[in-house]
């Protein structure tokens, strides 16, 4: 029997170093971008969820200018179409594949829209670099976007209540009183998303992202060994999860100091 | 029937919940008036916070009105004198009505300095410079301005509540409403706070305090209202609730707590 690894298949790796430090890079910086477009598209998306828009509202009123308690009417005015639509993408983006919304986006969205094709930093191929980090970037903006809205949902009542008492408009009420505090609870929750990203990111390797599985993808059809270059990707996977998670557990445990109300 | 001076009317005032399976607030009819100390008291339940939220709305009530500055603050819209139909802007009616909570709620990402001002800059537009000297002359006057750049953490329970009722005050507020403000205290800052109100009283402040001490009822409100099953069971004067008690929902409370 063949032994599972072979310590001389680790030699045939090294002269294809630049393409794993390439896809490093690569992948560190797919997920910072997702992050940051996944961010901003949660932000959007947990607010239009917990908003108040609702456009059949006078009908929930009677012709006193009471407020109808219940019946038909007072269910149609409650209705309020931009959290229906967050809800529905939030639902959609989290109960199918990442592969096939990577497929999508790739060759549905950017089949039709023409990218430049451009290198970023002399060998990140844009047209299949930013395909990537739209789809991931969608697909963890769902998830963000209910970490963002229990973080806001998280903050006491009574700190809304306050604030409104004292004639801050709701707009104003977010802005200062809740989501500076949600902010700083979900830090460590984001961070997470971070690492989950990292690793996510491998699926794009299969549209063409230069990153470190298409580096183990080059290694084996040039060279035939498989498990070996497999092994570098685990650890450079871990190397960049791990001490990432630590970090912030670290911050987690330091910011929680005082922090009792 | 408002009178002459009368601040805020509240009548017939209804919280259904459930279709009217749950009345939280079941036809209260009352007057405030300028300079009115009232005490609002009844057992738990008796829709006393219900009432008293009501009045700026942070409770939505289903049936009634609460006339305040000549507009009914519980339509959506009202004429004003011009005849024309405007959309109530609770925000700017909310400012002249300060609120102090159960549990205080200070802002805990701000200062105290900060959730002082933080209101008077935004909502009234005042510069820093006028907001903190305002800040600073009300905390000097509850015995805080040396805390000024303490967190809310770093207080205690009946500095935070004192705060609270400053930051209030820094608004100008025509009325204030307090919901069981000593509640959440340990006994012996009950006092200090109550201190805080007394003086408050004496300078004029039209206020309604929802409470559980007698004492005070007593001695600092002029008028006392009485609530059970969200009804206003009982209304007087202090010494009329107290020591001559009629209704037998009343006795039975007063017995109880007294």
């Amino acid at each position: 029997m063949d032994q599972f690894v072979k310590w001389s298949n680790f030699s045939k790796i090294v002269p294809y170093a630049e393409l794993f430090k390439e896809g490093i890079l690569v992948t560190v910086m797919l997920s910072l971008f997702t992050v940051m477009i996944g961010f901003c598209l949660a932000l959007v998306l947990a607010l239009m969820r917990m908003s108040n828009v609702r456009p059949f509202r006078a009908l929930g009123i009677d012709k006193n200018g009471h407020q109808r308690e219940s019946g038909a009417l007072a269910v149609i005015s409650r209705f309020n179409p931009l959290e229906f639509l967050a809800t529905a993408y939030v639902e959609i983006l989290r109960s199918t594949p990442v592969i096939v919304q990577v497929f999508i986006i790739y060759f549905g969205v950017f089949g039709v829209i023409d990218l430049p094709s451009f290198k970023l930093l002399g060998f990140i191929k844009f047209d299949r670099f930013f395909p990537g980090v739209v789809a991931l970037g969608m697909n963890s903006g769902a998830y963000l976007c209910e970490i963002i809205r229990a973080g806001i949902q998280s903050i006491d009542g009574g700190q809304t209540e306050a604030s409104r008492s004292l004639g801050l408009t709701q707009v104003q009420t977010l802005r200062y009183v809740v989501l500076p505090q949600a902010l700083k609870n979900i830090l460590p929750a984001i961070a997470n998303e971070f690492v989950v990203i990292i690793k996510e990111s491998a699926i794009t390797y299969t549209i063409g992202v230069q990153d470190i599985m298409s580096a183990v993808n080059a290694v084996k059809g040039a060279t035939f060994v498989i498990v070996e270059p497999l092994l570098v990707a685990t650890a450079v996977y871990f190397c960049l999860c791990f001490p990432t998670s630590k970090l912030i557990a670290y911050f987690e445990r330091r910011m929680s100091h005082g922090d009792k109300r | 029937m408002a009178t002459r001076d009368s601040l805020i009317q509240v009548t017939d005032l209804k919280k259904h919940y459930k279709g009217g399976a749950i009345k939280a607030l079941d036809g209260v009819t009352v007057d405030i008036n300028k300079g009115d100390v009232m005490a609002v008291i009844g057992p738990s339940g008796s829709g006393k916070s219900t009432f008293l939220r009501s009045l700026n709305l942070m409770e939505e009530p289903t049936g009634g009105a609460i006339i305040f500055n000549g507009v009914d603050l519980t339509k959506k819209k009202y004429q004003d004198e011009s005849g024309k139909m405007v959309k109530l802007d609770i925000d700017s009616l909310r400012q002249k009505m300060g609120m102090v909570f159960q549990h205080f709620n200070l802002f805990p990402h701000m200062t105290i300095l900060e959730n002082m001002v933080l209101a008077p800059m935004k909502v009234k537009g005042m510069n820093r410079e006028d907001a903190e000297k305002k800040a600073l002359d009300l905390l000097e006057r509850v015995g805080l301005k040396d805390r000024a750049d303490a967190y809310p953490i770093q207080l205690s329970g009946g500095q935070k509540q004192r705060v609270a009722i400053v930051r209030a005050l820094a608004m100008e507020p025509e009325v204030m409403l307090f919901d069981e403000p000593t509640s959440a205290l340990d006994p012996e800052m009950v006092g200090e706070v109550l201190d805080v109100m007394k003086e408050l009283a004496k300078e004029g402040m039209t206020m309604v305090v929802v409470t559980h001490e007698m004492g005070f009822a007593r001695e600092v409100g002029n008028r006392v209202l009485f609530m059970a099953d969200g009804k206003l069971m009982e209304q007087g004067t202090p010494e009329e609730i107290f020591e001559h008690p009629q209704n037998s929902r009343l006795k039975e409370f007063l017995a109880k707590v007294l």
